[in-house]
């Protein structure tokens, strides 16, 4: 028997820190090796940690919706069998040579230039001083620079004017904690709607070639077992639109006053979940070809719906679709995943009498929105966005190669 | 775990009064925390009651002695013979049941609960006390912070024997001063010791096992502290073998070091298997999330002012606060004559570190008043890093320099330059001038001694 500390492993790409989002086992429980212990959120993607061997868990260090810094014992395992510290995602509670929380380096005068009140300002709000910037002579950092970095780290634009949004109850309703992916939803969205102004364009298009060609690929794919989603004709015409129009794919870096082109168009899929809305992305759209992509397409949604998204699945998008189709959706405006510049719209395709060679004549029409950031994209780059898709849709030739 | 024992659960369990656990205590309990406190002798610990304050007291006693005396010339009444220590250890003894007492009331006032035994870890987080012979009672933690503090530790070829051979505590209790002395050591508390009784009249022996005094200090001040305890009387013999030399000796005062005082609290039943002679801790102080360390069992400096920094963030930390032990500077404060203090970086451990050093070094032969009190033995050595950089060290030689060392502390936890610490007016006639006075040197431009040639 021995006890192992379970510490929270970096999920992916150096996160420093992941919430609980349902603990599977109970104290007392016994898991076997591999059994998925917790179930933890990032951003958008929750994942299953599994144990790193048999035994029983004994301590729980974290309730369902606290957030653990990676490197935090989780839970504590009373192990059949001592577990070596380089198969597990821990370290063994018996090795102590090294200090169990990071911790500053020794002291010496050597560290940012900070006096100490600052330092203990930084500590309190989470602020690492080596990320910010000092004002004063020689880079010294002020409480003042720590403030500023601070609110520029949480409340991006002026979180002091926004209204309160607390406290109010109407007669005998149930408080829901926020948490998880309806936390992350949020704040991006808060997000968004306070530093992107919005532009949406709407346009109808006429989807019938593009109906019929879905149609065809879809049975074509139960031919061979393979699922053929309508949206992965949606994601390779946002990629190819989006490859002829680059100004769709990048960021903005106010902070160094540049525009980031990205090289590679990843398309984030809007896909609703029992969980909420989750956005995973299908990375470099442009370069798969129809079999593949449609697999990729598949395959990320799935997961989304399953709650089995990887953290690598939802980063890195460089533009968004949003398909409402299936519910119904009409035209509607769409808020930007930050830092994208760019969210496209598709609303349900619904025959509508349109005029054609000076006739009224029933066409399948498809509502379709372009929603910019227009500290990066002015109107008429818009526009010529809206009509390369708009043809892309009309005239399919091109997607389905 | 000792089954049918009754246990009383505690909140907030502290192991040790001394300067670490009883500011922790205090810190704690100020903010909420229902904290006992385990103390198997006097609340202060060794600090208060054996160390730091008695020390200064008999070092205080003798440099008053030596500094009439380097007065008589200049006409002050001479006072040769002999102290009266029996006399002097009354009123040690009157100072240190003082703040004994202080330091009982303010706990009382804080509501923290002090039971006298010893404690050992008979489980995760049960502790078990020992009071007196007979009784036992276990105690059932929710925290529990390891304050244990530390003891002298023997040299194997001099180990303390009787009232002869014995550690540095109990030569602040003597009721005379002895004929002759060895003191055996080469760290301050060795130099104090030594240079007190030296100004007492005792004929004392420094055996160094080192190749300088003070070897872990900038090696300027080693010099200092050799020159000057020479000066007071004391022979210094370095790389010195202390066990061929103590036969001769009346008395004979050995200063090795401090041990951890671990082994006793069976840190194993509490599943903590410490990693060596130390404690590791986190910057919370924590060695897991219920156990705390501080203090002298942690790995650092054995000083009680670190202790006490250490216990108030281990309080704030118990109390729910968001704090952390980041001193950039922890001073060290050696009375002896002269008193040296030092603190940051050596100028050997600066140019170790990489940094382009630059150093102002100011001679007190230049400083007025060093001339009145005639100590133009002093200088200040501050080291920069790079030419008007930040202050990475400053080391000390002189009168007061325990208290002066403070600005400097100041100094490099704020992240002030050379040309901070040269543009802050120092009151004159003082010896705190002579920093302002280094920091212009560092510059270039010193005002009361020659600039360096260029």
């Amino acid at each position: 028997m021995a006890r192992f500390e379970f510490r929270l492993p970096d999920i992916g790409e150096g996160l420093a820190e992941a919430e609980v989002a349902k603990w599977l086992v109970s104290v007392g429980d016994r898991v076997t090796e591999d059994q998925a212990v917790v179930e933890m959120m990032t951003d958008k993607a929750s994942v299953e940690l599994p144990s790193p061997g048999a035994g029983v868990v004994v301590e729980q260090l974290a309730a369902e919706g606290d957030v653990v810094k990676t490197g935090d014992v989780l839970y504590v395992l009373e192990t059949d069998a001592r577990i070596g510290a380089a198969g597990a995602h821990g370290r063994a509670a018996e090795s102590r040579e090294k200090s169990p929380l990071p911790s500053r380096p020794a002291a010496t005068s050597t560290g940012v230039l900070a006096p100490p009140a600052v330092r203990k300002l930084a500590r309190e709000l989470g602020v690492d001083l080596a990320n910010v910037k000092g004002s004063g002579p020689g880079g010294r950092i002020s409480a003042e620079d720590v403030q500023r970095h601070d609110a520029a780290a949480t409340h991006p634009a002026h979180a002091a004017e926004l209204p309160v949004t607390q406290g109010v109850q109407i007669g005998a309703g149930e408080r829901v904690p926020l948490r998880g992916v309806q936390k992350r939803m949020a704040e991006t969205m808060a997000l968004s709607a306070r530093s992107i102004p919005h532009v949406t364009g709407f346009h109808e298009v006429d989807a019938g070639a593009f109906v019929e060609l879905a149609a065809r690929l879809r049975r074509e794919g139960e031919a061979t077992g393979a699922r053929f989603a309508f949206d992965t004709l949606l994601v390779r015409a946002t990629a190819m639109a989006v490859h002829r129009h680059p100004i769709f794919n990048c960021s903005l870096d106010l902070e160094r006053g540049e525009i980031v082109m990205h090289a590679e168009v990843n398309v984030g899929v809007a896909t609703a979940t029992p969980a909420g809305l989750i956005v995973p992305v299908v990375k470099r759209a442009d370069t798969l070809d129809l079999a593949r992509l449609a697999a990729e397409v598949d395959r990320v949604t799935s997961a989304a719906r399953e709650g089995k998204t990887s953290v690598s699945d939802v980063r890195g998008g460089t533009i968004t679709i949003s398909n409402t189709g299936a519910w119904r959706g009409g035209l509607g405006t769409s808020l930007i995943v930050p830092p994208e510049v760019a969210i496209v719209g598709f609303g349900r395709v619904e025959e509508k009498a349109v005029v054609r060679d000076g006739k009224v004549v029933a066409r399948p029409m498809m509502p379709m929105s372009i929603t910019f950031d227009h500290r990066v994209i002015d109107g008429e780059a818009g526009l010529s966005f809206a009509l390369t898709l708009r043809a892309l849709i009309e005239d399919p030739q091109q997607l389905g190669t | 775990m000792v089954a049918g024992d009754q246990s009383d659960p505690v909140d907030c369990l502290i192991l040790g009064a001394g300067p670490g656990g009883y500011v922790a205590a205090l810190r704690a309990a100020q903010l909420g925390r229902s904290v006992t406190l385990v103390e198997r002798r006097r609340v202060g610990g060794v600090c208060l009651n054996e160390g730091c304050i008695p020390s200064k007291q008999l070092s205080r006693f003798a440099a008053a002695k030596a500094a009439a005396e380097k007065l008589a010339p200049s006409g002050m009444p001479s006072f040769a013979g002999p102290p009266d220590m029996a006399s002097f250890q009354k009123s040690r003894a009157a100072s240190v049941g003082v703040l004994v007492k202080g330091v009982s009331s303010l706990l009382d006032a804080a509501g923290v609960k002090v039971i006298a035994g010893s404690a050992r870890f008979v489980g995760r987080s049960r502790v078990c006390v020992e009071i007196g012979e007979e009784s036992v009672r276990y105690f059932d933690f929710k925290d529990v912070v390891i304050a244990t503090g530390s003891r002298a530790t023997q040299l194997d070829v001099l180990p303390f024997e009787g009232d002869r051979v014995v550690e540095p505590s109990r030569a602040l209790e003597w009721e005379s001063t002895p004929a002759s002395l060895l003191v055996a050591g080469d760290d301050y508390v060795a130099l104090e010791i030594a240079v007190a009784y030296a100004r007492l009249g005792s004929r004392v022996t420094l055996a160094a096992p080192a190749e300088r005094l003070l070897p872990d200090f900038d090696s300027d001040l080693s010099a200092a502290a050799q020159r000057g305890a020479r000066a007071a009387g004391v022979e210094v013999v370095l790389s010195a073998d202390p066990h061929a030399m103590a036969g001769k000796a009346e008395r004979v005062v050995v200063s090795a070091g401090r041990l951890a005082n671990l082994e006793e609290l069976d840190l194993q039943s509490a599943g903590l298997t410490p990693p060596g002679r130390h404690l590791k801790v986190d910057a919370q102080l924590r060695l897991d999330r219920h156990v705390f360390a501080i203090g002298d069992v942690t790995d650092g400096l054995p000083l009680a002012h670190r202790a006490m920094m250490q216990g108030r963030v281990a309080g704030d930390v118990l109390g729910g606060k968001t704090s952390a032990f980041d001193s950039r500077a922890i001073p060290r404060a050696v009375f002896s004559d002269p008193e040296i203090a030092a603190v940051g970086l050596t100028e050997i451990e600066a140019l170790a570190a990489g940094h382009e050093v630059s150093i102002g070094r100011f001679p007190f032969a230049a400083l007025g008043r060093a001339v009145i009190e005639s100590a133009t033995a002093g200088f200040a050595k501050l080291i920069f890093d790079r030419p008007g950089g930040a202050l990475l060290g400053a080391h000390l030689a002189g009168p007061r320099s325990t208290e002066l060392v403070a600005e400097m502390a100041l100094a490099i936890e704020m992240g002030a330059t050379a040309e901070d610490i040269a543009l802050t007016a120092h009151a004159h006639p003082t010896f705190a001038e002579s920093l302002m006075e280094a920091a212009e040197v560092s510059l270039g431009r010193p005002v009361h001694v020659r600039p360096a040639k260029r």
